[in-house]
């Protein structure tokens, strides 16, 4: 299946010249010839590819490139220009108040040799890392769980599923609330938390971000494993127990292995959302204690509009987005993300 | 899936039809309202009041309304949360949406949009109007001259900073509240023995962090060492009554004195006025509207067991103990864009009247005009006001808040460095160093 | 599957109910309590007697004006995607333009793009276009970065129809209009449901646009509503939780009444 849906994508890629401006082909169609399988035959090299899309593909009107526009241009507008603009700025002195003047790598190198900056990154990092690590393993399990049938299971889905439903900012307050040093529950409850202030320490405050997104997060991967989960093949199960294998074995040889689709997307999710965490930061710790939590979009956001050095700011913005392309690179790379999110838009 | 393409003979159209006018409908309608939704009307004859959000809101809004009873260009008050207040002013004030008057410190919080050009010089005001220059105390009235011209009206109360205690607190440890140093520090270690965090301290907001800086630094060198610095002098830091304040506030917080969790808490939420009211720390050093706050948030308190007095003295320090740090005042400045001068003009003119005098002194603020003495009867705690108008008569100095002081970007270091002393993250040279790199005027 | 009892699955789960659990109940109880209760008895205590004040209180400080806020900026961040993507995916499945299959890659790239990273000049942008303080303002980034995520789930959902279906199309002289509205978007309706759901929580949950984008009370939203209650009455716990709880009544609401839509909608977010 995966190796002709491959080409199936690469081919909607790679075919520019065919249509280009077959306008005039659009709307006339004589006969389907609807063979087996029409486009899907496998077709090796261009020349196949060629000829298979000649079968069918050309006579069937197709949208022209006008249906994309509209969309493109707003993101152009909206978040393209405002890319653009951040790496300009990035190269400015500006305050806010007069125009933007141009300092060359000023920022840049100010930035680089900036201990708290470069601190920044590592946290943003580790932050991010100790989501996956932990909320994966949790919301695999959790979601293999929930996708038994049983009724008691479906009732604590249902109250797991909570979390969810409140925005990050209000996670943020809630457990900000719960967690105050001097009227919270750590302050009642010495025995477990000794001096109460959890936000205190750089372990403590990091532990607190890291415990606060995984209790936010955890229910919405839990629904991608659980959707994935309740997908396996019963025959599997049911073949490894005649074989005589114990719950342990078929949850490692046979669940996990198709869970590895859900998983790769669920970290991806994790990894682009634990890099961008910022309300959280900004609510829970204020990049405290010191700038011990100061990962680098809560930076971006105090250089920019607390310190008014938007220049700084802008390298800052600039930084993130490399990191965050970065690692989404090395993560689809690693994965097989790429050719496995072509495999499943393949299944019908 | 397939079974679904069956149906698709003509319904297609139809549904297509119902689509997307649904969709062109429900757009225009929500994006007609998210336009109406803006706060810039651009067109009705108003100008925009900013304010910093907190408890005294409530005056300026009846001011605001007095104003509009008579006035055809109404007035319109908006307030930003006083966390976030400077933050979002330098970010807007170069914008079309900046206000036409905000509340600002005067001093270098305003001198950067002076030297942009984006204030209104109110030398035209006063000519036309010179009680809007003569009905105020002139030393107050000075902060906000900038180059010799005026670019803010006083439009709070002053706002000294005092060392409030709780009285039942202090009773219960056996502690009187301390006139010299060495008396706090034994009242410090009184009530850690009792297990009570001695002083109360905003640490998360930073400012009050900042409070005892400015006191100690005045009453060991005076207030002519910051007024070096300010000026650009970066060896007033260096200098060895820099070190032996610092030494000294060292000695203070190693004494544990601020408990071990200043850093997460507020002023602003109200949460070390809590700890101070609820009997959980014995003292706070906090600006004149601490007052205020608690009335609002415990009214009892308030009037029971808040106790006040003026910072210790330092034994053998060069600073006179009746020196005064905090904000002399708030102001309100105009910005040049404004298209209602003259009804701006008649607004400021409520700020020196008995009305806004009367107003001020109920929520506890003390007005600095000169007719305010004669109302002091009338006060929230005439007492209060009576002991904070002689405190600020008297002294020889009052030195605006550093953060206030500097020009706004300096503000995020200077709250940086006090806050990693006290947290003991950087040692005197650090700190010295973080300040001697401050932007100056 | 097996059918033994997992005692040690049962075990855990109980853990996360109570890490779950746990502080949704105090934000119930502490929502029904006074302040002086909650201070003096602390977080876990039940309430001495119900109250409703804190609600009342919370409500009064503009929760009522809040919503409305978010809903229409909400409406009209979904309008705009369910207006954009569907071309645009249709483009990307469909058209043999380069146009669109490079637009398909700058999407691509756009999945890495944080908001924070264009914030600084986004708020340039939208004062100099005169939308600052103004909900048209938010509306607009915050459906430009719904786009990546939207375009890439529904061009996948639109890939799932079979050539076949097309040709058929063809044999009646169909356009490439008529397949959209007739073929594609009837059988894109999971993806569909999908992208109104992630756009819906996108602009719901929205903070960093609001935040930088707008200032005045009548422009604020609910996200923004808890933010500046927290910061002015932080301390204020029960006040503060009950403006929680209110935040997340409409999504309530929403799960309680369409919890399928909800959750299916949120797993197509992640894939299928």
């Amino acid at each position: 299946m995966s190796s002709h849906m491959k080409t199936r994508i690469r081919k909607q890629t790679r075919s520019r010249t065919a249509t280009g401006a077959g306008g005039d082909e659009r709307g006339r169609v004589r006969t389907a010839r609807r063979s087996a399988g029409g486009g899907r035959a496998p077709d090796r090299g261009r020349g196949a590819s060629r000829r298979a899309r000649e079968r069918y593909g050309s006579r069937v009107g197709r949208p022209g490139f006008v249906w994309a526009v509209p969309a493109t241009v707003f993101f152009g507008l909206f978040a393209i220009t405002p890319l653009i603009m951040v790496a300009a700025l990035s190269f400015t002195s500006w305050s806010g108040l007069g125009p933007p003047r141009f300092v060359g790598v000023d920022n840049w190198t100010r930035v680089f040799a900036d201990p708290v900056m470069i601190e920044s990154v590592w946290l943003s990092l580790l932050v991010t890392f100790l989501g996956v690590a932990v909320q994966t393993p949790l919301s695999v399990l959790l979601g293999v769980w929930a996708a038994g049938q049983q009724r008691n299971r479906a009732v604590l889905s249902a109250i797991y599923f909570v979390p969810l439903l409140l925005s990050t900012t209000a996670v943020s307050v809630l457990w900000r609330a719960v967690l105050d040093p001097n009227f919270g529950v750590p302050s009642r409850a010495a025995w477990l938390f000794g001096d109460g202030n959890l936000f205190g320490t750089q372990a403590g405050a990091i532990g607190v971000l890291a415990f606060v997104s995984t209790w936010q997060f955890t229910p919405f991967h839990t629904l991608i494993h659980q959707g994935a989960a309740r997908a396996v093949p019963r025959v599997l199960y049911e073949a490894a127990e005649i074989d005589g294998a114990g719950r342990v074995r078929q949850f490692f040889h046979i669940t996990l292995p198709q869970l590895r689709n859900s998983v790769i997307t669920s970290t991806i999710l994790m990894v682009v959302g634990g890099l961008t965490t910022f309300e959280t930061v900004l609510i829970l710790t204020q990049g405290g204690p010191g700038t011990d939590t100061t990962i680098t979009a809560y930076y971006m956001y105090q250089k920019a509009f607390k310190g008014f050095d938007f220049g700084a700011g802008a390298a800052v913005a600039l930084v993130l987005v490399v990191a965050a392309t970065l690692v989404s690179l090395i993560v689809v790379r690693v994965s097989g993300y790429d050719r496995m999110r072509s495999d499943m838009e393949g299944v019908s | 899936m397939k079974g679904h393409v069956k149906g698709l003979g003509n319904p297609g159209a139809h549904l297509r039809r119902t689509l997307v006018s649904g969709l062109a409908l429900a757009l225009a309608l929500g994006l007609a309202a998210c336009g109406g939704g803006g706060a810039s009307s651009s067109g009705a004859a108003e100008f925009h009041v900013l304010v910093y959000g907190d408890a005294t809101n409530k005056v300026e809004q009846r001011l605001v309304d007095e104003f509009n009873r008579t006035s055809e260009v109404k007035a319109v008050l908006d307030t930003i949360p006083g966390a976030d207040y400077q933050q979002k002013l330098q970010t807007i004030i170069n914008t079309p949406q900046a206000p036409d008057v905000f509340f600002n410190w005067g001093g270098g919080s305003i001198r950067p949009y002076v030297d942009a050009g984006l204030l209104l010089p109110l030398d035209g005001f006063t000519k036309s109007d010179p009680a809007l220059a003569s009905a105020f105390l002139p030393s107050v009235y000075e902060t906000a001259v900038v180059d010799g011209k005026p670019y803010g009206i006083p439009m709070r109360g002053t706002q000294p900073v005092l060392l409030f205690h709780n009285k039942k607190v202090l009773a219960d440890a056996g502690v009187e509240p301390p006139r010299t140093w060495s008396g706090l520090l034994d009242a410090v270690k009184a009530l850690k023995e009792k297990g009570v965090t001695p002083i109360a301290l905003g640490g998360g907001d930073k400012w009050p962090t900042l409070m005892w800086f400015e006191y100690l630094y005045d009453r060991v060198a005076g207030p002519g060492l910051f007024a070096k610095a300010l000026e650009g002098d970066r060896s007033a830091w260096e200098s060895a009554d820099s070190r032996k304040a610092l030494g000294m506030l060292k000695q203070l917080v190693d004494a544990g004195a601020f408990g071990d969790n200043a850093d997460s808490v507020k002023f602003t939420d109200g949460g070390s006025p809590a700890l101070l009211a609820s009997g959980r720390a014995g003292f706070e050093l906090m600006g004149s509207w601490a007052y205020a706050t608690q009335q609002e948030a415990d009214a009892e308190f308030a009037g029971k067991d808040l106790g006040y007095t003026a910072f210790p003295a330092v034994e053998g320090g060069k600073g006179d103990p009746a020196n005064l740090v905090g904000n002399t005042n708030n102001f309100y400045s105009v910005l040049k864009k404004t298209r209602h001068p003259e009804a701006v003009a008649e607004f400021l003119k409520l700020m020196y009247s008995d009305r806004f005098v009367k107003e001020q002194l109920s929520v506890g603020n003390l007005p600095t005009t000169t007719n305010t003495e004669k109302f002091l009867g009338t006060a929230a705690n005439p007492a209060y006001s009576r002991h904070q108008y002689e405190l600020v008569e008297k002294a020889p100095s009052f030195q605006l808040s550093w953060d206030q002081a500097y020009p706004p970007a300096a503000m995020t270091p200077i709250h940086q460095a006090v806050q990693e002393f006290f947290a003991g993250r950087t040692d005197a040279d650090g700190f010295i160093k973080a300040m001697q790199a401050l932007p100056t005027a | 599957m097996n059918r033994r009892p997992n005692h040690l699955a049962g075990a855990g789960s109980l853990v996360w109910l109570l890490l779950v659990g746990l502080p949704l109940y105090v934000m119930i109880t502490a929502t029904l309590r006074t302040r002086s209760d909650y201070a003096r008895r602390g977080p876990l205590a039940l309430p001495e007697r119900i109250t409703l004040d804190n609600y009342t209180g919370a409500f009064s400080t503009g929760f009522g004006r809040y919503f409305l806020n978010t809903l229409t900026v909400t409406v009209c961040v979904v309008g705009l995607v369910l207006l954009l993507v569907p071309p645009l995916a249709y483009a990307i499945v469909r058209s043999r333009s380069r146009f669109a299959s490079s637009a398909f890659r700058l999407f691509l790239l756009g999945l890495a793009v944080p908001a924070q990273a264009v914030i600084v000049p986004m708020f340039y942008l939208i004062s100099e276009a005169g939308l600052y303080d103004n909900l048209l303002g938010v509306v607009l980034p915050t459906a430009a970065f719904c786009l990546p995520v939207s375009a890439l789930v529904l061009s996948g959902a639109m890939r799932d129809i079979g050539p076949e279906l097309y040709e058929a199309m063809a044999m009646d002289g169909a356009s490439p209009r008529r397949m959209f509205f007739q073929l594609v978007l009837p059988l894109s309706r999971g993806g569909l449901s999908t992208i109104v759901v992630f756009s819906a929580l996108q602009a719901w949950n929205g903070f960093l646009f609001p935040l930088v984008l707008t200032q005045s009370d009548s422009t604020k939203l609910i996200t923004l509503g808890l933010y500046d209650f927290r910061t002015e009455h932080g301390i204020d716990i029960p006040g503060l939780l009950a403006a929680v709880v209110l935040s997340m009544v409409p999504v309530l609401l929403v799960y309680l009444f369409a919890r399928r839509a909800l959750v299916q909608g949120l797993m197509g977010v992640g894939g299928k």
